[in-house]
């Protein structure tokens, strides 16, 4: 497939503009460059590496749990995702069937996160747009998540809530923890109401990211661009509905058309209702009985694979056990698949653009580096 | 006029230039923690912060040398500005007045054009690491274009410098020849005459327009939210300052917070007719006018993003149109 928007190779392309791996309108330390002709970008590249910790080399041959509180520090937004979808290779790979009580908390922790996550793109993308005071406003909103994971974990980042088996026993939800997160789903929806409110009728604020960062439905699919990014192009994929965790919930898959930055703006905005509507229907239908069944027992299994749907779209973990540790870990997470498409926004756009139009795709560099293997090397 | 009354006059125009230096020095503060921070919902820096303490602290701090082409012509152009942003208000203190070529629109103009021109220079001498190549040929996996010459990011700023006189001071100065269409004169003292005997301009047409123009013109020379595209953190962070430290930089905070209450004593004298003077009570206007316009800027900025070229253009297009219609009416 020919893409107009993209340079010939052999095109003498005047001017590169470097961008990091430190530059402040970026939340973790990667490396852009940026090949412009009067303020224009006709290429892009990305290149990461700069946090790499080698964690999946750091996991060979841990005992299959402390491997897993590691995943937890791979990510400093979607800790939860890591250590849940670590947890569920072992159970899959074992056998385990979990309380039901202890998915559904599990339901709850990664639908909490992903309102944190997604009041954390709004606000970084909005401070990267320079307008402050909406990035300020979803920060506020942002609070109430956090505080509820620090109510249910006992910390805001690290939860540390699912364990083989089930969850930890310390993240049982009372009637009282309970009512704290249905006052704070009811807060929530009040912000992002007002919040979208503003957003959307604020003709500034439109104006400026409105067909910014255009990526197609075709180049999209071609770059394997994966969650709310795919989604903002209009193709309905969430992995949550393929995953038995999420089968007692009802919820919508949401989708735009344009793939624009307005659109992955647009994304987020209105799955945070779609996660409340989870969570709402978890409360309401959590059922009593254990959150952690220990009576299973580890024994050798082959690679096993797992993917989840995370704030940023598909999670990948896999590993094998061998003598109760684990063996051959790999890790790809959603911001790896999504490098592509940051790189492609890009083009065709003003300089001044070109982090919103990375921003929008909601990268995670630093997770992304901690986990990559590099091979070939 | 006798000796005495130079020297009286001499002490009087020092008095109220340190005065409004000291004033100018709150300024920035004021916008960021009485009226962002407000909207904003949070505490803010504290008021001394971005205007005081923040000069202060960088004139202790050790210099290093700004990595430019020409140092010390790099490192000169802070106190160019500060001195050109004292000319600016010395031009419009009324004991100034008998120095027609200084105290004239042509003069404040020139100076102002030749404060935006230090920002074309600063842009293209400054060469900070933040997009510095390494010594020898960068051969990163992937590079698509290993040709392409390296650019700074400070480059972008100068040439958008450039831009912005080319285009984008038209509000301001066409904001400044209202009174001059109004008044059919170019010289502050017929200006500020004019307007003790037919009253404040700001009070006709004419000059209700022009001050929404004069305050568009304001906020795009100072480079604030949402036109300052010159230091836009997206991508050029800080544009042409990138390479100031310790007193450099201190003078630059300075010269910002002086030449906002310098743009709102040349708004209350070309529009309200109240020069700057220590011994009269007018000057409560210039400092109310130089709070006000803060206040407003402030607010503008706190519900805005920046501005690309996108959407600067319809807005200085419109705006200098104002400007035009506005002169037009003056002049009728």
């Amino acid at each position: 497939m020919v893409d107009e928007k993209k340079p010939n190779k052999h095109d003498v392309i005047e001017t590169e503009i470097p961008m990091g791996t430190v530059h402040p309108a970026a939340l973790e330390p990667y490396r852009v460059r940026l090949f412009v002709e009067d303020e224009i970008v006709k290429e892009a590249e990305i290149t990461v590496g700069v946090n790499h910790r080698g964690i999946e080399r750091i996991m060979e041959g841990l005992p299959v749990e402390k491997a897993n509180s590691l995943t937890e520090k791979i990510c400093g937004i979607c800790s939860n995702a890591h250590i849940w979808n670590s947890v569920l290779v072992a159970e899959k790979g074992l056998g385990i069937e979990i309380p039901e009580r202890a998915n559904y908390i599990r339901i709850i922790m990664e639908e909490l996160e992903r309102l944190h996550s997604h009041f954390l793109y709004l606000a970084h993308g909005s401070e990267v747009l320079g307008h402050e005071t909406f990035s300020m406003r979803a920060f506020y909103i942002r609070e109430t998540a956090m505080e509820l994971l620090r109510m249910i974990g006992g910390n805001r980042v690290q939860y540390g809530a699912s364990i083989i088996g089930g969850v930890r026993p310390r993240c049982e939800l009372n009637e009282m923890k309970l009512q704290k997160i249905a006052e704070g789903m009811d807060e929530i929806e009040k912000g992002i109401t007002k919040f979208a409110d503003r957003f959307v009728m604020d003709p500034i604020v439109m104006s400026r990211i409105e067909g910014i960062g255009v990526i197609p439905q075709k180049q999209a699919i071609k770059l394997e661009v994966t969650g709310p990014t795919l989604r903002a192009t209009g193709v309905a994929q969430d992995l949550r509905e393929k995953m038995k965790e999420y089968e007692p919930f009802d919820f919508n898959v949401i989708t735009q058309d344009d793939g624009d930055v307005k659109s992955n703006i647009l994304m987020r905005v209105l799955e945070i209702p779609e996660s409340i509507k989870i969570i709402r229907q978890a409360i309401k239908n959590i059922p009593s009985g254990p959150v952690v069944d220990r009576s299973w027992e580890i024994f050798d299994c082959d690679t096993i694979k797992s993917y989840i749907e995370v704030p940023r779209g598909t999670l990948y973990h896999s590993y094998a056990i061998e003598d109760g540790r684990v063996r051959g870990t790999v890790i790809r997470t959603p911001s790896m698949s999504n490098i592509g498409a940051m790189q492609y926004a890009c083009i065709g756009d003003h300089i001044t653009d070109a982090q919103l139009c990375i921003v929008q795709c909601d990268p995670c560099f630093t997770c992304t580096d901690r986990a990559i293997k590099i091979i070939n090397l | 006029m006798s000796n005495i009354t130079i020297l009286q006059g001499t002490c009087v125009v020092i008095s109220t230039l340190v005065l409004s230096f000291i004033i100018g020095t709150i300024l920035p503060g004021f916008e960021r923690k009485f009226v962002q921070a407000r909207i904003q919902q949070r505490i803010g820096p504290p008021v001394t912060s971005p205007g005081i303490m923040a000069p202060l602290k960088f004139l202790f701090k050790k210099n290093l040398n700004p990595n430019s082409p020409a140092p010390s012509l790099y490192k000169s152009l802070p106190f160019i500005c500060f001195l050109l942003v004292g000319l600016i208000f010395l031009s419009l203190t009324p004991q100034m007045y008998f120095f027609e070529a200084l105290a004239s629109i042509i003069a404040i103009i020139g100076f102002l054009k030749v404060e935006e021109v230090a920002y074309v220079l600063m842009g293209s001498l400054s060469k900070s690491v933040m997009s510095l190549g390494l010594p020898f040929p960068d051969l990163a996996k992937g590079a698509a274009h290993p040709d392409s010459e390296r650019s700074y990011l400070e480059d972008i700023s100068s040439k958008r410098a450039f831009r912005m006189i080319a285009f984008g001071s038209f509000p301001l100065y066409l904001a400044l020849f209202i009174p001059v269409a109004i008044s059919q004169s170019i010289y502050l003292a017929d200006i500020v005459k004019y307007q003790q005997v037919n009253g404040p301009l700001i009070f006709t047409l004419a000059g209700i327009i022009g001050a929404i123009v004069f305050f568009i013109g304001y906020m795009i020379l100072l480079n604030e939210y949402p036109f300052n595209i010159l230091k836009a953190k997206a991508d050029v962070i800080e544009g042409p300052y990138m390479e100031y430290s310790s007193k450099y930089r201190a003078v630059l905070y300075l010269t910002k917070g002086f030449l906002m209450f310098t743009l709102g004593v040349l708004f209350s004298v070309l529009f309200i007719g109240v020069p700057p003077n220590i011994l009269s009570w007018g000057i409560l206007v210039n400092i109310a006018i130089a709070f006000i316009f803060p206040v407003l800027m402030g607010i503008l900025s706190a519900f805005s993003p920046v501005f690309t070229y996108r959407q600067f253009y319809p807005v200085v297009l419109v705006t200098s149109l104002l400007g035009v219609l506005a002169i037009v009416v003056g002049l009728i």
